[in-house]
């Protein structure tokens, strides 16, 4: 009994960090049309970031977190603003655009910081017990930011006059344009807002789980399966999917072991992406 | 997108005579060289350039695929276990199951995933590698898990042995070859169609083409030449292992091919031969090369749709008709026509 409550509580947390990174990932398909191949990347510039932050300039970790997340909004916004914005339009392009920007992005941290793990650990450290079970405090603290992020993000979409301009943009952009909605300003700020997402989860998990180089493929590649499974560009299904892979990984890798569980998702993504493209909670399929 | 105009088909008649032509050359490799580094940079642009190919087929129908690696896993690994288990030896024999392994694995899998288009299919390849790298370690009985399989009996041709280093060298030619010949006919012979299907899939359709036939036989075309690359890579390395097939490796063929130039065969060879060379000086330093592939990725598709054969054309075509203008008066038109053009390009 211990140990599932136990690994429940590891799949919640592992959850809720995918939830912050596929909600960033959904928010700029829904919204500009684009499969950020990038995503990846941003997690790990957001890790590197802050192990920068920490390590060489001796700032204390929770501002290095907010650094991270700073650094990778500015790095999204210019990079929509100035390279992506030229081709919103063509899917292919962009996705194009974001693929070559992960190589940069992945190569050049290798490039500047070789390959092997950097020594960055989570500051707080200890396990909180209670009733035979045990839940090591970071985790815990990860958690409690990656849930007051997401509600957070729901706030600003679903309560903010900013949200309910980029829900309209997302609807139909013609339409919210002759409104006087204006995509040259929401189109970068909504990029940026949803990198800023993946630096923050990177600057706050990598120090738990790893930093290096090349930690953004399986990120990108968890990304992709909870977006498909939630339906792309939909908030509330890639939020109820990513809890879904946080589950299904936490169990098979404790109870089934090796990839079996990661193999399963893939199938069920697979079937669902040819069953019903729209994903388990996508109403509307963008016209990609 | 798709010009169907005359021009544009005598340039893809000329770019894939020019392709196959090129790929036959390095038949010579071995009688002129004996460095071995030569060989290897000689195997490795074969073997990307045919890989790059099959993403050619597909960019022909508008639909990018990322699941190139897991055609060329099929392909490699039918090779090593007809090799390893079964004594089968002959390089035709091969060739042949490491085209239609993936092939026929190809026409169901595209029964499923064809009806999707755009970023969909994008992601249903990519979901494809993943699976494929997750089932290739997962099934040991048959692809020897993480240990991969080693130790296949060299290939033969009539009986020679073919193990040596310019043998191999000589066997990655002839299958890059047939790749090559394979993707000129199939582009050539279904040119109308295909362009069709490009330009409007729903029109095509309506106006009597059975759009189903074409876009599954173009796939499971497709999955031949990348097993032929996968068979090349699998006897190039002695080994049929998980790492040669990784979802991300998708990502170079499809570099290649959209900075060489995706409206011609000529542009996944350039561009396969040019970047696989650029990573081969990089060597000591792979990270650079990976740096290189994604500023060329940012730049073609921001500056130079054609890719690199594309621009080139386009550059002599444009001095070619300069040189024999006598008037003046139509000069300035014309430099203000020329970028126009190419901001026409959606």
């Amino acid at each position: 009994m211990e140990g599932i409550v136990a690994t429940g509580l590891i799949g919640v947390s592992l959850g809720a960090q995918y939830a912050l990174l596929a909600l960033g990932f959904t928010l700029i398909f829904g919204i500009l049309g684009v499969v950020n191949f990038a995503h990846g990347g941003f997690y790990v510039l957001g890790g590197y970031l802050a192990y920068s932050a920490v390590t060489y300039l001796g700032v204390p970790y929770a501002l290095a977190v907010i650094a991270a997340a700073l650094g990778t909004t500015a790095l999204g916004y210019l990079f929509e603003r100035f390279v992506l914005d030229r081709l919103i339009d063509d899917h292919l392009a962009t996705l194009m655009l974001t693929l070559g920007l992960y190589l940069m992005m992945s190569s050049g941290l290798l490039v500047l910081f070789g390959p092997q793990s950097p020594a960055f650990s989570f500051p707080l450290s200890g396990v909180l017990r209670a009733h035979g079970f045990y839940v090591p405090i970071e985790n815990l603290v990860v958690l409690v930011v990656c849930l007051v992020g997401i509600l957070s993000i729901y706030a600003l979409i679903y309560h903010t006059d900013f949200g309910r301009a980029l829900r309209a943009l997302a609807d139909d952009r013609a339409v919210a344009t002759a409104q006087g909605l204006r995509p040259k300003l929401l189109f970068p700020t909504a990029f940026a807002l949803a990198t800023g997402l993946a630096g923050l989860t990177g600057a706050l998990v990598t120090p738990i789980l790893s930093l290096a180089p090349h930690v953004g493929d399986p990120v990108l590649a968890t990304s992709f399966l909870i977006v498909i499974l939630g339906g792309l560009g939909s908030i509330g299904g890639a939020t109820v999917a990513a809890f879904i892979v946080g589950m299904v990984e936490a169990f098979s890798a404790v109870y089934l072991g090796g990839s079996k569980g990661a193999l399963a998702l893939f199938v069920l993504v697979l079937i669902m992406l040819v069953v019903r493209p729209s994903g388990l909670f996508g109403h509307r399929v963008r016209g990609a | 997108m798709a010009s169907i105009d005359l021009g544009a088909a005598r340039g893809g008649s000329i770019a894939e005579t020019a392709s196959v032509v090129i790929i036959a050359a390095a038949f010579v490799i071995p009688w002129i060289s004996q460095n071995p580094a030569i060989y290897s940079l000689a195997n490795q642009i074969l073997i990307g350039v045919t890989a790059a190919f099959s993403v050619y087929i597909m960019l022909r129908m508008n639909l990018m695929t990322f699941a190139v690696p897991t055609f060329m896993a099929i392909g490699g690994y039918t090779m090593a276990i007809l090799g390893l288990r079964h004594g089968v030896t002959d390089v035709l024999l091969l060739g042949i199951a490491s085209f239609m392994v993936p092939a026929l694995f190809a026409l169901p899998l595209g029964a499923l995933v064809l009806r999707l288009t755009g970023v969909y299919f994008v992601l249903v390849t990519f979901v494809l590698t993943e699976i494929t790298q997750l089932l290739l370690f997962e099934m040991p009985g048959w692809t020897g898990g993480a240990n991969g399989l080693v130790g296949m009996p060299a290939v033969t041709l009539f009986g020679i042995e073919l193990g040596d280093n310019r043998a191999v060298l000589l066997v990655t030619t002839g299958l890059a070859l047939a790749g090559a010949l394979i993707t000129a006919a199939v582009t050539r012979g279904l040119r109308q169609h295909f362009a069709a299907i490009e330009e409007n899939e729903l029109l095509a359709q309506s106006l009597g083409l059975v759009v189903w036939h074409y876009k599954a036989f173009g796939f499971a075309v497709a999955a031949g030449v990348s097993g032929l690359a996968g068979f090349a890579l699998v006897n190039m390395l002695l080994t049929a292992h998980p790492t040669s097939f990784s979802p991300l490796s998708s990502v170079n063929y499809i570099a290649y091919t959209i900075i060489g130039g995706k409206s011609t065969m000529l542009g996944p060879l350039v561009g396969g031969a040019l970047l696989i060379w650029a990573g081969d000086i990089f060597a000591l330093r792979g990270e650079f090369s990976q740096l290189l592939f994604g500023f060329l990725i940012v730049v073609v598709v921001l500056a130079a749709r054609e890719g690199i054969v594309g621009t080139v054309a386009r550059l002599l075509a444009l001095l070619s008709s300069r040189i024999p203008r006598r008037s003046t008066i139509n000069r300035g038109a014309d430099a203000l026509g020329a970028p126009a053009a190419t901001e026409s390009q959606p």
